[in-house]
């Protein structure tokens, strides 16, 4: 990159904002002290290249330690015993009997008599010991009796569930809202449909837990979070509200398999591997099973949703409404849906938002990538598709007409002709249409969205805030360091990045560290916050790591420092320069360092402070046997300045294979007499395999944002909006009928099909 | 899973010694029993490993009568790739190896070990529910509960399903198996290592405590014969048939001679449909011919209150695994 003059800044810049024909140019208040922004017209070296993951060859050979590769000598393991009812109270308990037992080192009750129990699963107690067997033997022998009480796990089945029919409508006659009937009343085509999604799990790589060594009174805790802060602070407090003397928390969570928003908490899991470790004198490690991590962890809540809507003659959403239900675990939250409300700007709505969450007794919800988006999604795009179909409209046509936002506005023309959209569309008309064809074939589109682009992290007065730490030594080498966590999404790589690109040196030189709290703080990996959120610290900490640099080697080649550049390897001016590892000669044995600060966002809403995106899906549907197969998919993504290229399409790449799960396979399965699930594994619980992933395209989208002085965006949830409505509406397309129930499993489809005969 | 005394004979004399102790199993290669030992569903105090006996029971051979042998201890991808199953007759074979679990799973598990394997329902396979099957419940909790996965077909007490992809095709080519007891060895038809009344309180496979079945024996098919494997299911990578059919013809002159037929997933045992089978005997074949047999093979068919969708999955295999060894 060209070097900024940043001696005086103006406080007001001119940037170019936006991508390609939408450049404008717009005035920012740049914080005194930031780094230069970058804009549409900054030229990159590292930004954007194909730069391999950080960590990716330490994760692939199996060299990178995840809390459960955690172990010390003498480490224990620990297991928690968990309720075998539904719903009631613990009446009697008795620990004793485990205490007895071979090896076991320590056991903690987690629930006492009289309390209640919530869920299959709820935490009863726990023990550590060297073996898992041998925890599990002691178990077996704690003795607990309950007050059990009746349940339910369906949602559709409590006391305040709506009414459905037969064909899963819902029955219940709206409330009046009168410019919202006008509107309705008014419209050209209407329509109304009930959607309905089943209850997600996260299953992460990695199960939840952590592996706890206290020394003296210091607790160190490998834990698989996405909160290394956050669960910090949550130790901390456990630890004081059960007496035990704790000087410090210290979470290393360097490498994590995955959470996608289910490991915000320490968990009981946490707390009680952190109590077993004192209780024991000893290190002891608590991961759960699979079966746990399924039932116990959290989980995306089912949806039930109605819409109704009207077009004018032209197309265009002139009335929208709707009332939606989630189906929750037993503390009734977390099953709100959001929809893509892009497309009703046009469109008269009801005043008071009609949701209503239902609770079972069975294991909360939790956030699980852009929350309550894939289900309104789906159920909204779908919805939209069967608009279009009654008005004669091809859905893509819908869209365009009814889509406000200029960057999807091209997103269409170019998604369309990269996909083959229109051909694909009449392709599959034409052999739908062919007389006793068994595969069917069908073509979807749908978009994408999530409005947040990150914070500072200060609090009301401007205190605190995200950082990142820079330091360059003496040897040339290179540190970038965080203490939030890289989930795997690829915060390690952003800071190697972001840092190379400010030195003028390969990313591949840069040691990028992530997740120990002793480094500087940043957020939770939630709502596609970490990088926007990070990259902007990350990288004015490398700048002033660099001022520090130039400033030395403009001393020693006796140039002015406002003319030293970083490029290619090399610092200084055209006519004298040093390569990066003799200007770092000139720094002495204490390395330069600096920590970078995160600004406010600039002020101003370009792009309305948000990404956009949009995804296609062909699909064939074996009308013999009900099995829908994607054939190919296509995701255009928005996502500010693409910093870190491969880890961003790979981000996408997840979200449509989970998009997939979501769409095609996915479902927890209660038994509603036990109350447990039944298909608590991966080979009931089932997530797509290789065979199922199609040929996937993803085209990023670089856009600069002016939010802050990288133009970060964050893509954790916009991908995981699109991709199981785009599915479900290529399904719609094959089918000629709606499928309206996530997972769209043949049973389904058989049913569905044989209908659409009947009529 | 709960300490047990791990035993590995060198021999199947010691091998048979060792299998006949109370609380004994006998593991090949312990896809199966060793999740069910880790979850505490199965607690044996003796495990007999056979993998060392690999060199003597696994492979396939030729028999001196023209019959292959198929080792009990062979492997599933040995199954698939093996070029004594070139023919067309074999494909069936083939197919159902190949089809079964992943890659990984296929270069471990074992031609026995795929037809023994537990039935995979999920009330029998839960530590912590009660069912009748082996499980000392009051009753199968599958035929009042989630029963998505199970039997439409030829259940008693208990509506699990046959889990292995092998056996259909085993039956489908009428091969025989070989087992060793008390010093002695024993030939019989497939069809009599499944239960003819497949109750809840019977083992899933006929064979004696102590038993091991050493080998399977293919006929050898003539050029004119062709078989065939297909199953249906929710995802194409990894996962159980919700239906699965086998089928063997041999036709001539344009006409079916002979015929068997033989569906899987769909009833507590692999289920030979020879009434649907004998309809194909004299004709050419058609679509219209098969989707009948189809119908024929699922004429009796009960199901239960979430698996109606089976019977027409299963009969769109049917039809499908007869166009494939007709095609």
């Amino acid at each position: 990159m060209t070097a900024p003059k940043n001696d005086s800044l103006p406080p007001e810049r001119e940037l170019k904002v936006g991508i390609g024909a939408l450049v404008e140019t717009r005035t920012f208040d740049v914080p005194d002290g930031d780094a230069p922004p970058w804009d549409a017209t900054t030229k990159f070296a590292v930004v954007g290249a194909d730069v391999d993951r950080q960590d990716g060859i330490a994760k692939a050979s199996g060299r990178a330690k995840y809390a459960y590769d955690i172990t010390f000598p003498g480490l224990l393991q620990a297991v928690i015993l968990r309720s075998k009812i539904a719903r009631g109270k613990v009446a009697t308990i008795d620990l004793e009997p485990a205490r007895g037992m071979p090896g076991v080192a320590a056991v903690i009750g987690l629930k006492d008599a009289g309390k209640k129990v919530r869920f299959v699963g709820d935490e009863i107690a726990a023990v550590c010991a060297p073996t898992i067997d041998q925890c599990r033997d002691a178990l077996e022998r704690i003795v607990v009796t309950y007050e059990q009480e009746p349940h339910t796990v369906d949602f559709l089945q409590s006391s305040d569930a709506p009414v459905v029919d037969d064909s899963g409508e819902l029955v219940d006659p709206w409330s009046e809202d009168g410019d919202l009937d006008k509107a309705l009343a008014a419209a050209t085509v209407a329509h109304t449909g009930t959607y309905r999604t089943e209850v997600q799990t996260h299953g992460s790589m990695e199960t939840h837990g952590a592996v706890a060594k206290w020394s003296g009174d210091d607790l160190d805790l490998w834990m698989s979070t996405q909160a290394t802060f956050g669960v910090r602070g949550e130790i901390a407090q456990a630890m004081r509200a059960a007496d035990v003397k704790c000087t410090g928390v210290t979470i290393h969570a360097e490498f994590v398999g995955g959470g996608f928003g289910s490991k915000f908490t320490a968990g009981a899991e946490g707390r009680a591997v952190a109590l077993l470790a004192r209780a024991a004198n000893a290190p002891v490690k608590l991961m759960l099973d699979r079966y746990e991590d399924h039932t116990c962890a959290g989980n995306r809540p089912a949806a039930l949703m109605q819409f109704r809507a009207g077009l004018d003659q032209d197309g265009v959403i002139t009335a929208w409404d709707q009332r939606t239900f989630g189906g929750c675990g037993h503390n009734g939250q977390g099953g709100g849906v959001a929809i893509p409300d892009h497309f009703l700007r046009k469109a008269a709505r009801r005043k008071d938002r009609m949701h209503k969450d239902l609770a079972t007794d069975a294991d909360p919800g939790r956030p699980m990538r852009a929350p309550g988006h894939p289900q309104g999604f789906f159920g909204a795009e779908l919805f939209l598709d069967e608009l279009a179909a009654a008005a004669g409209l091809d859905p893509l046509v819908l869209r365009q007409k009814n889509d406000p936002q200029a960057i999807r506005q091209q997103q269409y023309t170019l998604g369309a002709e990269r996909f083959g959209y229109a051909k694909a569309r009449a392709d599959a008309a034409a052999n739908n249409a062919q007389k006793g064809v068994r595969i069917l074939r069908g073509v979807g589109v749908a978009s994408a969205r999530w409005g947040n682009l990150g914070n500072d992290g200060r609090g009301r007065d401007g205190s605190g805030g995200h950082s990142a730490l820079c330091r360059i030594h003496q040897d040339g080498s290179v540190e970038a360091r965080s203490g939030a966590q890289d989930i795997g999404t690829g915060l390690k790589t952003v800071l190697a990045i972001l840092t190379a690109e400010e030195l003028g040196i390969r990313a591949e030189q840069v040691r990028a560290t992530a997740g120990h709290t002793s480094d500087p703080s940043g957020p939770a990996a939630g709502g596609s916050t970490t990088t926007p959120s990070l990259a902007p610290a990350i990288r004015h900490a490398a700048f002033l790591c660099r001022q520090q640099l130039a400033s030395k080697v403009a001393d020693h080649l006796g140039v002015a420092a406002t003319e030293v550049v970083f490029a290619d390897g090399k610092i200084g001016t055209a006519a004298k320069s040093l390569t990066f590892a003799d200007a770092c000669k000139l720094i002495g044995p204490n390395p330069l360092e600096a920590r970078g600060e995160r600004f406010p966002n600039y002020k101003g809403d370009p792009f309305e402070r948000g990404v956009c995106g949009l995804q296609f899906a062909e699909v064939e549907v074996d009308s013999w046997t009900g099995l829908v197969r994607v054939v190919r998919m296509l995701a255009i993504q928005d996502c500010g300045i693409v910093l870190a290229k491969k880890p961003a399409e790979s981000q996408v790449l997840g979200a449509m294979i989970q998009g997939i799960g979501f769409a095609l396979h996915e479902q927890r399965i209660m038994d509603r007499q036990s109350g447990r699930m039944l298909n608590g594994d991966f080979l009931r619980y089932k997530v797509p395999g290789a065979v199922d992933i199609p040929p996937m395209d993803v085209i990023m989208q670089s856009v600069a944002n002016g939010h802050t002085n990288c133009s970060a965006a964050g893509l954790g949830e916009a991908p995981s909006c699109a991709a199981a409505a785009s599915i479900a509406n290529a399904v719609f397309h094959a089918a000629s009928v709606p499928l309206r129930h996530l997972p769209i499993t043949p049973d389904k489809v058989l049913k569905a099909l044989s209908q659409r005969k009947a009529k | 899973m709960k300490e047990f005394t791990y035993v590995l004979p060198r021999s199947l004399p010691e091998a048979e010694a060792a299998a006949k102790k109370p609380g004994a199993t006998l593991k090949a290669a312990g896809i199966d029993l060793v999740d069910r030992m880790k979850e505490r569903q199965f607690q044996p105090t003796e495990v007999v490993n056979l993998l060392l006996l690999q060199p003597d029971l696994g492979g396939i051979t030729a028999d001196a009568d023209g019959s292959m042998r198929i080792g009990a201890l062979a492997t599933l991808a040995q199954i698939a790739a093996s070029k004594d199953f070139a023919a067309e007759g074999y494909a069936a074979l083939r197919e159902a190896a190949g089809e079964a679990a992943t890659p990984q799973v296929r270069n471990r598990a074992t031609a026995a070990g795929n037809v023994l394997q537990q039935a995979r329902c999920w009330y029998l396979r839960s530590s912590e529910l009660h069912c009748l099957h082996g499980k000392d419940g009051p009753s199968c909790l599958a035929q009042v509960g989630d029963n998505r996965y199970h039997s439409v077909l030829g259940y008693h007490d208990c509506v699990r399903v046959h889990p292995s992809n092998l056996a259909p095709a085993l039956l489908a080519l009428d091969c025989e198996y070989t087992t060793q007891l008390a010093g002695k060895q024993q030939r019989r038809r497939v069809a009599d290592l499944f239960p003819l009344e497949p109750k809840a309180q019977l083992e899933e496979h006929t064979l004696l405590p102590g038993e091991i079945v050493i080998a399977f024996h293919v006929k050898a098919q003539p050029k004119s014969a062709r078989s065939a494997y297909r199953e249906s299911r929710e995802k194409l990578s990894f996962d159980w048939a919700t239906t699965a059919a086998a089928a063997r013809v041999v036709m001539d002159g344009g006409v079916i001679q002979e015929a068997s037929l033989v569906l899987a997933a769909v009833a507590p045992v692999p289920l030979p449909r020879p009434d649907a089978a004998k309809l194909l005997i004299g004709q050419k074949p058609s679509d219209e011919l098969f989707h009948r047999v189809a119908l024929r093979a699922f004429a009796d068919a009960r199901p239960l209150s979430h698996n109606a969708y089976k019977v027409q999955v299963g009969q769109a295999i049917v039809r499908e695994v007869l166009h494939a060894t007709t095609r």
